[in-house]
């Protein structure tokens, strides 16, 4: 019997460390998410601007010391193509790539392991004033005349600020999440604008005018709008809404932020509508009551005393609405088209940060520059929605009216 | 035998219990009253460290059952609650069969096999006045019974696991006139075997039960003598002023 | 404006909301399961997808979607329970509690593709995993955490604490009164919140991606280190990336179908035991 009383006293203290444990696990598995997220993420920062295990050289004569990632790839993609434009001398810039060289020498002059290279290729940088060298930095070129431009990090105001999104644009890939932020907050925000009356209007139908009836009919098919999986939602735009918003508006293609923002819109509503239902039912009968009692109409009742009243849990709605929508992945990528432009315009062609993670992840090499990128898409979005949740918890704690 | 000695409890900053000092005999029944609010089952669940529960409390004092201050650093909380047994206000048996309520405090203190099991539920709930009532629906769920019997089925339940004092707090407060004085009934035979110690705010049944009854107010144990005297010849003025009705 | 006059208009607009959402719903649902009908017979539920997925059926994305459930729940089930369990009945009201709440209120909000990104660098790549079922299955698991932990706690807070105190006063510790007394009067509920995340965890799609699902696989998988198909993102694939877009519509509605099914399932099923069960406590 004492035998065991005792062996049932180590299991259930063991089964009570347990149970701690697990408390703690979740609590930290947030803790941990983000730890990773920003450690990939932050690593970006250390990435170099020109591709991994290149380096761009000019011949030591130049003036240029720098140059801005934007500029490179003006410069490759010939839109600059002369290095006064840069600060240098009025000349016309020579681009040189590695392949060039074998152009130039035949491989038995390089030797067998090519270890002749950087010896030659200091040579052509050295005879040419005007050159911009493109080169890994193994081969290194070796020469007297021979300059490396200085080899910068990706710097956060490029990621934050820059306008281009070009991830596997070589010889300098650009990060700038600027299109992707605003092309999220545009599909966003459009889309609350319209499902915010469209729910606002069923919550009060809901909470204040239909029967008992009716309410028991719509609220579980409110439900379950809120519980189709988004790739469903997806689906649907994508064979029922680009189609129709391509016809009735006239465009070219029907993939475009409208149709984005009305797909959310429709996922968003069941969110809004049952907090939204919540906050205005939470009213005290004796306020309708008053209000009623004093001659006014139910309408009356509804936008003067029961809708301020409810005021902080709207907002509570609003916001998670908001949540919802700019997290959302699936659908928003079905339909919108995901060109990484800047947004100038509901009818074109956009894309959100959650696609981008989705539609591009696939292909970025693991720990390189995009990866990382990515990632730290990852943290904005998580950074976003945190600051999302934190500020819908305060809104709804908040009491709307204080006694004086 | 209980002993209270300067027990001073406090909820928070609130003081809630002042300076208590009480001796119980055992095999009698003992009635605390006072208004509400005024700290009798906040004493009363000092007996089976019951308030260790709630947050932020602080006790001061030595209380003693049969000799053992049962707030030492030694004592084996889980096995002082199942010797000081426990009914309360309102009737709060387990969302299990009958059978199960009654059993359940002798399969978590490993008392006895099936059969013993078996024996010790049929006893108590002969000894809590229930068993003719229930004999042939042990299986069926505690919620299927009255209010009064769901009571008898708590008390049955505190039986079970032999404990030598029963604490009652309230214990008809929500019930009928039929089924309380059935219970009194019952905590009249209980005192045979069991030290009870009964919280009430009815007067009447206060002096109908007990042998010793303890008058408390504002966290003070007033007065505490034999029942009869207590009611017919109070020592304090504020006894005899709230026995008599004219506030509570 | 006569105040009559303007809550009959105010009240006729919401009325009219009030269809338009559901007709939209009906519009959806209506639409798929119209179209997808005629699609699912016995060979779509038991078949391999074939020619380049526009014959055949969706077999292993069943089967695949299947396991993904099992799997995270495996983990994320008990792990939510004993968390809730351990905030709701044992840790104090002190700051830390305080945290992990909210921590875990936070955690329901992060979006599923970050759960993703997080699922890849860390089971995928860290752990060395690769894409597969467990990498998967605990991401996955991870998301639906905060479902479980959430409707666990509400099913304790319902136990009435009169049930804990008289177990505890008959001389039970309190992991025996949790155990006996608490946790059984809470299941319902706790299973209620079970086949909810059941729901979340077949339609998600995003945390997938990148930790275990596969385009299109040969075989079913024989082991937990293996890829998987899904159908959520068999349904992604047949839309957006098939070989042949037209030829696989009908496969893309049927699966969008049966993915629609299971979920909705499990939604009715869990709202019908909560029914049930405010029905049984207010008796």
């Amino acid at each position: 019997m004492q035998k065991r009383k005792i062996i049932r006293r180590i299991l259930d203290n063991i089964t009570e460390k347990l149970l701690t444990i697990s408390g703690a696990v979740t609590g930290i598995a947030i803790l941990f998410i983000t730890f990773f997220l920003f450690t990939e993420g932050a690593a970006l920062f250390q990435s170099p601007q020109v591709e991994h295990g290149y380096a761009l050289y000019v011949n030591s004569s130049n003036p240029v010391n720098t140059l801005q990632p934007e500029e490179t790839k003006a410069i490759f993609d010939a839109e600059i193509t002369n290095w006064n434009t840069l600060g240098g001398k009025n000349s016309e810039i020579k681009i040189f790539r590695i392949d060039d060289a074998f152009q130039i020498y035949p491989e038995s002059e390089l030797g067998e392991n090519y270890e002749l290279l950087p010896a030659k290729l200091g040579e052509i940088i050295s005879k040419e004033e005007n050159i911009l060298a493109f080169l890994p930095t193994q081969y290194a070129p070796q020469g007297t005349a021979v300059k490396a431009l200085a080899a910068k990090n990706i710097q956060p105001k490029e990621y934050f600020l820059g306008k281009e999104w070009l991830p596997t644009a070589t010889p300098v890939p650009l990060f700038g999440v600027l299109p992707l932020v605003l092309g999220t907050l545009l599909v966003s925000i459009v889309a609350l604008i319209i499902a915010l009356p469209l729910g606002l209007g069923v919550a009060i139908y809901l909470s204040e005018l239909a029967s008992d009836k009716q309410r028991r009919l719509l609220k579980p098919v409110i439900e379950l709008l809120a519980g189709i999986p988004s790739v469903v939602y997806g689906f649907f735009g994508l064979v029922v809404l680009v189609p129709i918003v391509q016809k009735t508006l006239n465009l070219p293609v029907g993939e475009t932020a409208f149709t984005g923002s009305l797909l959310l819109a429709i996922m968003a509503l069941p969110t809004i509508i049952s907090v939204a239902e919540d906050a205005l039912r939470n009213t005290p009968r004796a306020m309708r009551e008053a209000s009623l009692a004093l001659g006014a109409t139910q309408w009356q009742t509804i936008y003067r005393v029961v809708i301020p009243y409810a005021k902080s849990g709207i907002s509570a709605a609003v916001v998670l609405g908001i949540g919802r929508a700019i997290g959302e992945t699936m659908a928003v990528m079905m339909v919108t088209g995901n060109a990484a432009v800047m947004p100038h315009s509901l009818m074109e062609s956009v894309r959100t940060i959650p696609a981008t993670i989705a539609a591009e992840l696939g292909e970025a090499p693991a720990g390189g520059a995009h990866y990382q990128a990515l990632f730290l898409l990852g943290c904005i979005l998580f950074v976003f929605t945190m600051i999302i949740s934190i500020s819908a918890e305060i809104i709804s704690k908040k009491k709307t009216y204080k006694t004086h | 035998m209980i002993e209270a000695k300067n027990i001073n409890f406090y909820y928070g900053d609130f003081h809630a219990l002042k300076n208590i000092s009480i001796a119980i005999k055992p095999n009698t029944v003992t009635a605390f009253i006072g208004p509400s609010g005024c700290g009798k089952s906040t004493f009363l669940r000092l007996f089976n460290r019951m308030n260790d529960l709630i947050e932020n409390t602080r006790l001061n004092g030595e209380c003693l059952i049969e000799g053992k201050n049962i707030y030492d650093k030694s004592v084996d909380i889980d096995a002082l609650r199942k010797r000081v047994g426990m009914v309360f206000q309102k009737p709060n048996p387990f969302p299990k069969s009958i059978f199960e309520n009654v059993a359940y405090g002798l399969r978590v203190n490993d008392m006895g096999n099936k059969q013993f099991i078996q024996q010790r539920v049929e006893e108590s709930l002969k000894g809590a006045a229930l068993w003719d009532e229930v004999k042939d629906n042990l299986h069926t769920s505690a919620y299927e019974l009255s209010g009064g019997q769901q009571q008898r089925l708590c008390i049955a339940r505190a039986l079970a696991v032999a404990p030598s004092v029963i604490l009652m707090d309230e214990p008809a407060s929500a019930l009928d006139p039929i089924s309380t004085s059935k219970i009194e009934e019952l905590v009249h035979e209980l005192k045979q075997q069991y030290t009870i110690v009964i919280v009430t705010h009815n007067m009447q049944q206060a002096a109908r039960v007990s042998d010793n009854t303890g008058f408390f107010m504002h966290g003070e144990l007033v007065e505490y003598s034999d029942t009869k005297k207590m009611f017919l010849n109070p020592d304090k003025e504020s006894t005899q002023n709230y026995i008599t009705g004219r506030f509570g | 404006m006569n105040k009559k006059l303007s809550q009959q208009i105010a009240f006729i607009i919401f009325k009219l909301f009030g269809v338009l959402v559901v007709a939209i719903l009906i519009s959806i649902l209506g639409f798929i399961i119209v179209n997808g009908i005629s699609v699912i017979n016995w060979e779509f539920l038991t078949a391999f997808p074939n020619e380049g997925m526009t014959t055949g059926g969706i077999f292993p994305a069943i089967v695949g979607t299947l396991y993904l459930i099992i799997g995270s729940l495996l983990f994320a089930f008990p792990l939510g329970v004993m968390s809730a369990i351990y905030t709701h009945e044992y840790a104090g009201k002190g700051w830390i509690v305080k945290t992990i709440r909210m921590m875990t209120n936070n955690l329901a909000s992060i979006p599923s593709i970050v759960f993703g990104l997080f699922g890849m660098a860390l089971f995928v790549n860290k752990l060395n995993f690769g894409d597969s079922i467990i990498a998967g299955s605990l991401t996955l698991g991870l998301l639906a955490l905060p479902v479980i932990i959430r409707t666990t706690e509400e099913a304790l807070k319902a136990v009435p604490n009169t049930y804990r105190e008289a177990s505890l006063a008959l001389g039970a510790t309190k992991l025996q009164t949790i155990k006996k007394v608490v946790i059984p009067a809470a299941m319902p509920n706790i299973i209620t919140g079970l086949i909810l995340s059941i729901g979340r965890v077949s339609g998600e799609t995003a945390p997938i991606l990148f930790t275990v699902a596969a385009y299109l696989l040969p075989q079913l998988p024989t082991g937990i280190f293996d890829q998987a198909m899904a159908l959520p993102y068999h349904l992604y694939v047949l839309a957006t990336s098939g070989t042949d877009l037209g030829a696989s519509r009908p496969m893309a509605y049927g699966t969008a179908l049966v993915l629609i099914m299971i979920v909705l399932t499990m939604n009715l099923l869990a709202s019908f035991m909560r029914r049930k069960l405010e029905k049984k406590r207010s008796k």
